[in-house]
């Protein structure tokens, strides 16, 4: 992942109220999170308040079928058994939620044929093959999908749509696409703006890049709490000592801060995009959002004498904005990214680029 | 005599302790709110309010688990406040408090009793 990544993904989903990848662990604690960062974007637009419960269930849902694939799993030494990709989008009054998880060859056809009889039935039918499948537990046997995909197409009302992609001799990775309507109008697949090819297109870019979790959207703090204790959780779980947790944690509370101290707000909203992902040895995160083209230049010459200070006079140039007295009107202190540049390993990276007469947009990407 | 201030930690503002009359002045817990200024502007008003008659001798207690720059930025403006007692010939202390081995709060510790002019000792929480 580098400095390009961010540009990347933030072109293809800049029409989005909400867009979230993961590509990573699925403990409960994290799916959790998940349905709470979704459940502040949904309170907040108003369209899309009837489907706060729905859009909830399906996504706990997914993370069911994340982890009981991943239980199942034979060998689980050469493969990770929770880990999965997983996405939840909203544009206009669409809601979009993929999942993808490693299943074994032998079982696709069981696991298609489920697909392809839930995708035929219509509601009542789907009414009854649900309460056939509660009392009997028949499909479940076969594939170990069962009432899950029932649920999924019964709530959602469209069809589901899926894909299976070779991972190795083995295992084929199975990706699963809902799409919710505020108006409850069925889209037809093809129709739809979003294809799930496209959701198989951004996890391979995750997979060959190591990136963990891109958020795209709103960056107020209920908003990016949530994909903070994500990382938190992730964190815990790497071999990495308590103090380069901390370090990466306080690196993003300051990256993520400023995208929403200095992001060109668009109503109330403060929006932008930021990912991390690994290297070796070394945490890597891209943020990228709009600034306002007359800031261009006192930005540039800010990190250009940032990026020009060694360790010694970061720490002074430091305490000396510390000690000034004036505290600016943005609720921020001026002071985060000279502290952040002070912890990474090489300078802060960063681009510009000019979108129109008004805004430009600007990356940022760091190593710790 | 003026009301204690007491405020509640949250997963991103401190838990505040100012009480006069029982002598305890205490700040601890996760710091990195939306909007600093805002969340930092009543501990201001107390503040101003106590240093014009404080007690013989102040201790401020910090444990603090993370802060973001910008609350390093308040902390430095509260302990400005608190360091006009001197003046007043009443005693202030600060006690700074990390958990051991944690590099980050013991550094910012260390910045601190650098840039201040009173007693600023940095304790290794048990």
């Amino acid at each position: 992942m580098d400095i390009k990544t961010t540009f990347w993904f933030f072109d293809r989903i800049k029409e989005d109220n909400l867009c979230l990848l993961y590509n990573g662990n699925f403990s409960d604690d994290i799916t959790t999170k998940f349905i709470e960062l979704s459940e502040y974007n949904i309170t907040n637009i108003n369209s899309l308040s009837k489907m706060k419960k729905k859009v909830s269930f399906l996504m706990a849902e997914c993370f069911q079928n994340i982890v009981r694939h991943g239980e199942a799993l034979e060998n689980k030494v050469d493969v990770a058994p929770n880990e999965g990709f997983f996405l939840t989008k909203n544009w206009q009054d669409i809601y979009y939620i993929t999942s993808g998880n490693l299943i074994e060859k032998k079982k696709i056809e069981d696991v298609k044929a489920q697909l392809e009889t839930v995708n035929r039935l219509d509601k009542e039918e789907l009414k009854v093959l649900y309460r056939q499948v509660l009392e009997n537990q028949e499909f479940t046997e076969k594939g170990g999908a069962g009432l899950g995909l029932i649920e999924m197409a019964r709530k959602s009302g469209q069809k589901l749509e899926y894909t299976f992609n070779d991972f190795d001799d083995k295992y084929s990775l199975f990706y699963n696409q809902i799409l919710l309507k505020s108006d409850q109008e069925v889209i037809n697949a093809s129709d739809s703006e979003f294809e799930i090819g496209e959701a198989v297109n951004y996890h391979r870019k995750m997979i060959s890049e190591n990136i963990l979790i891109i958020h795209k959207g709103d960056f107020s703090q209920d908003s990016i709490f949530p994909v903070l204790q994500i990382i938190e959780q992730n964190l815990q779980k790497e071999k990495k000592d308590s103090v380069s947790k901390k370090k990466i944690f306080h690196i993003l509370v300051e990256l993520l801060q400023n995208v929403s101290h200095h992001c060109l707000k668009e109503g109330t909203k403060k929006e932008g995009i930021f990912m991390i992902g690994e290297s070796e040895k070394y945490f890597v995160i891209n943020t990228g959002n709009f600034i306002r083209n007359e800031e261009v230049d006192k930005l540039t010459e800010h990190l250009d004498y940032i990026n020009g200070l060694n360790g010694k006079e970061l720490k002074d140039f430091y305490l000396s904005k510390l000690r000034e007295r004036n505290i600016p009107n943005n609720g921020g202190a001026g002071i985060g990214l000279i502290d952040i540049a002070r912890r990474l390993i090489s300078p802060v990276n960063y681009s510009i680029q000019k979108i129109d007469d008004m805004k430009s947009f600007l990356s940022i990407n760091i190593i710790a | 005599m003026i009301p204690n201030l007491e405020i509640k930690g949250t997963r991103d503002t401190p838990e505040i302790i100012f009480d006069k009359e029982n002598n305890l002045f205490e700040i601890k817990g996760n710091s990195l709110p939306e909007d600093t200024t805002k969340f930092f502007s009543p501990l201001f008003e107390w503040i101003s309010e106590y240093i014009k008659s404080p007690n013989k001798s102040t201790h401020l207690i910090c444990k603090l688990e993370y802060f973001n720059s910008s609350s390093a930025k308040m902390f430095y403006e509260v302990f400005l406040e608190f360091q006009k007692i001197a003046k007043t010939g009443n005693e202030i202390k600060i006690s700074w408090y990390f958990e051991p081995g944690d590099k980050l709060i013991e550094e910012k510790g260390l910045e601190f009793q650098s840039i201040l002019d009173i007693p600023f000792e940095l304790k290794e929480a048990k």
